[in-house]
């Protein structure tokens, strides 16, 4: 294994530009639409936590109570966002990765406009007051088929991409890809049935809907997020993936264990309790996963952190690592009893969720969209400033996010296993927790404000256009002259 | 690498490909894309630490599976669903009835204290105490007439005299289920129950007391209540106190006492 990789060939150059070209529309208009998604989410999250914080605000509305905010911002987060910012992800990596270029761009934005018009009016629908109730699929029945067919058509380009893929073995992030391109059409598909066609027993299908999320995140968000990070990382870093088995070890171990996942969302619930005991030992085993990925991003950054300084895609990425890694701590020590009780059916849960929807997936998304984007509009990013504002104001929201849910989690836990107190008193625990979430909203929608004004300029291809890349910090040389400047970033930074 | 850019000779044209000083400067300055990398090495500390995990999880699954039983027993063995020590927690048991009962009616006898206040003592001069007092020895009907729709005018309890401006009527304000529970309170804890009377009052009889009694605009005066007898109490089976179903025996009630409304 080399230290560093070998320098770019003129062809890989040429390559890159045509296959760029290629995808370059496609994966904009999914980055956009996304982008504007994130900010009504971020916004609905506002809303949503202020109403929590402060439940008489707006009585006379029933459009902006609680039960309509947080579904239709939670769906909008998911599939408005970050389903189809990774789309993006997933086309430009495969493309790129595969070294083919996209030779149905067409389809991809008519698929794309499907699954906008439908998340439309699945949000809408939640909105106006007929959502389902069924966390993560709040869109009332009838859209399902829509979303399913739009995703096959994706994953089918995916798939033809990939069957079509020059060069030698697939990487790792190919093949995380492949995986989510097939994971979700399975799992969307058994439990849209299950839960609106076949399903019977109530207790079961909330079984079934738990199953859905954990298998969400651990079969699409995780993988997606995963096939960026190993793409970006090693690849602004200028090194090869320190222990290329570890990765390959832990995209297996997680292919073969995210699907026993779910039931442990219901510790001691109503279920034979193997079912939930198999969701917690896959959660304690899936720790496997979680400490190849810390020790292959560790070792890959190792001497080499001081990039974090400057690069914009670093910064998000490991940033989403870290987070990445927490979360797999966090879920295996929340599948013991002594742990869950406090935590389970509190909003440590919600904590967690968008620990890892947000935190993690989130993040390396926009690392990987603040690399992505320059190379296709072929203009670079207007203002290193705003990047900054952008990491860090999300930082911070996410970061309080986290704190302050997993503290009303432990303020309420106690008093939800004390069968004889009332119920509103635990309700009532988690109180003044809320409006940190509420605060931390209004920082994320700050910074997705000036992430979504940035895509837009470089939408309309108003970026800059001189050399160089937008860096988070000015390189110290760059004071010196332009020209050297933009060759000592070139060195070290994408 | 932008040096050898610039100084590689004639690019611009190749098979219809775009040259080299066309692409733009992101795609130029890139490292070349990570690739798979075949080889083969166990380390031994990654299997031990994998093997750690693995045993964790096998024990985690030994200890909470319940070893795939099907039967109807949901729960692990070691899980009581019983609240933690600290908050007072303990193995579950089922309380009393009439505990519960008494604790509810003790709510309830929140929006007295002003008044009667917690002691049951009263204010001397000013509003009548309930402990020795005739009229919550005495028979339950009285009693709930009184806290049905108040009394106005001179009254004697427990040998003084109060004139005041009168008692709160509660029976539009509280429940049947509340106004019992607030009576067997005050019945219990504050007056002196001749023997194998339980003192309680329960939902039904309270119902009873309001078909009767309920519909009426003004408060009592002392006068106007004597038409009720003094012991008069109220119809309804007598209930066990464990279980707050009925015992059997039923509380000799005054049937034919009369309403005064009624006349």
């Amino acid at each position: 294994m080399s230290e560093t990789m070998q320098e770019a060939s003129v062809q890989d150059v040429q390559e890159r530009s045509v296959i760029d070209r290629s995808v370059r529309y496609p994966v904009l208009f999914f980055f956009t639409a996304a982008a504007g998604w994130l900010f009504l989410a971020t916004l609905l999250g506002f809303a949503s936590s202020l109403k929590l914080a402060a439940p008489e605000l707006w009585d006379a509305c029933p459009w902006l109570g609680y039960g309509r905010l947080f579904p239709a911002h939670m769906d909008a987060l998911i599939y408005g966002w970050g389903m189809q910012a990774g789309f993006g992800v997933m086309i430009w990596l495969m493309a790129r990765l595969c070294r083919v270029e996209v030779k149905n761009a067409t389809t991809l934005i008519v698929a794309g406009n499907v699954w906008n018009v439908a998340v439309l009016v699945g949000v809408l629908s939640v909105w106006g007051g007929y959502g389902t109730s069924m966390p993560w699929i709040y869109f009332p029945a009838f859209l399902w088929p829509a979303l399913f067919l739009s995703y096959s058509v994706i994953s089918g380009t995916l798939l033809m991409m990939f069957k079509r893929r020059r060069g030698g073995e697939a990487y790792v992030s190919q093949k995380y890809i492949f995986g989510a391109a097939l994971w979700f059409p399975w799992i969307y598909a058994t439990a849209n049935l299950i839960l609106h066609h076949t399903g019977g027993s109530a207790v079961m299908d909330a079984g079934v809907n738990a199953w859905f999320m954990n298998n969400l995140i651990y079969f699409w968000f995780i993988p997606v997020g995963l096939s960026s990070a190993y793409y970006i990382i090693p690849k602004i870093v200028g090194r090869p993936i320190y222990s290329y088995q570890l990765a390959q070890v832990g995209f297996w171990a997680l292919a073969v264990l995210a699907g026993w996942t779910g039931f442990n969302r219901f510790l001691g619930g109503p279920f034979p309790s193997w079912m939930p005991a198999i969701g917690g030992a896959a959660s304690i085993l899936i720790l496997i996963p979680v400490a190849a990925v810390a020790v292959n991003f560790l070792g890959t950054m190792a001497g080499r952190t001081s990039l974090m300084h400057y690069s914009p895609s670093l910064r998000f990425t490991v940033f989403g690592g870290i987070m990445f890694n927490l979360y797999g701590v966090f879920i295996a020590l929340s599948s013991y009893f002594d742990v869950s009780r406090y935590l389970q059916f509190s909003y440590a849960t919600v904590g967690f969720d968008i620990l890892i929807i947000y935190g993690f997936f989130s993040m390396v998304i926009f690392g990987a969209i603040y690399f992505i984007v320059p190379r296709i509009t072929e203009c670079e990013w207007p203002s290193g400033k705003l990047i900054r504002f952008h990491f860090w104001y999300t930082s911070y929201g996410i970061i309080t996010i986290i704190v302050f849910m997993i503290a009303a989690g432990l303020a309420q836990g106690g008093a939800i296993n004390d069968w004889s107190g009332d119920f509103m008193d635990s309700v009532r625990r988690g109180n003044g927790y809320v409006v940190a979430l509420a605060i931390a909203w209004a920082l994320i929608s700050m910074a997705n404000l000036a992430f979504y004004y940035q895509l837009l300029l470089m939408f309309f291809g108003w970026g800059r256009k001189t050399e160089g890349p937008t860096l988070i910090h000015k390189k110290p040389g760059e004071a010196m002259s332009a020209e050297a400047a933009a060759g000592f970033a070139k060195e070290e930074t994408a | 690498m932008s040096e050898e850019n610039s100084t590689e000779p004639n690019l611009d044209y190749q098979g219809g490909r775009p040259a080299v000083r066309e692409a733009h400067d992101a795609v130029r300055r890139e490292k070349p894309d990570p690739v798979a990398d075949s080889s083969n090495k166990v380390l031994i500390s990654r299997v031990v630490v994998a093997g750690v995990i693995l045993v964790a999880a096998s024990l985690y699954f030994n200890a909470y599976s319940n070893t795939f039983d099907r039967s109807d027993e949901f729960i692990h063995p070691g899980y009581v669903a019983a609240p933690r020590p600290s908050l007072g927690g303990g193995p579950v048991e089922e309380k009393p009835w009439i505990e519960t009962w008494m604790a509810d009616g003790k709510k309830v006898y929140n929006s007295c204290t002003g008044c009667h206040q917690a002691s049951g003592m009263g204010t001397p001069g000013l509003f009548p105490p309930l402990k020795g007092s005739e009229w919550v020895n005495g028979g339950t009907e009285r009693l709930s007439m009184i806290v049905l729709n108040g009394v106005t005018g001179p009254i004697e309890v427990a040998g003084a005299s109060y004139n005041n401006p009168g008692m709160t009527p509660w029976g539009k304000l509280l429940s049947d289920e509340k106004l019992a529970q607030v009576l067997t309170y005050i019945r219990r804890n504050f007056g002196e129950m001749p023997d194998g009377k339980s003192g309680v009052v329960t939902t039904a009889m309270m119902k009873v007391a309001r078909e009767r009694h309920g519909d009426r605009a003004t408060q009592w005066t002392v006068a106007e209540m004597e038409s009720v007898s003094a012991d008069a109490e109220l119809p309804g089976e007598e209930v066990d106190l464990n279980t707050g179903e009925s015992a059997g025996g039923s509380v000799e009630g005054a049937e034919s006492a009369e309403s005064p409304e009624s006349e």
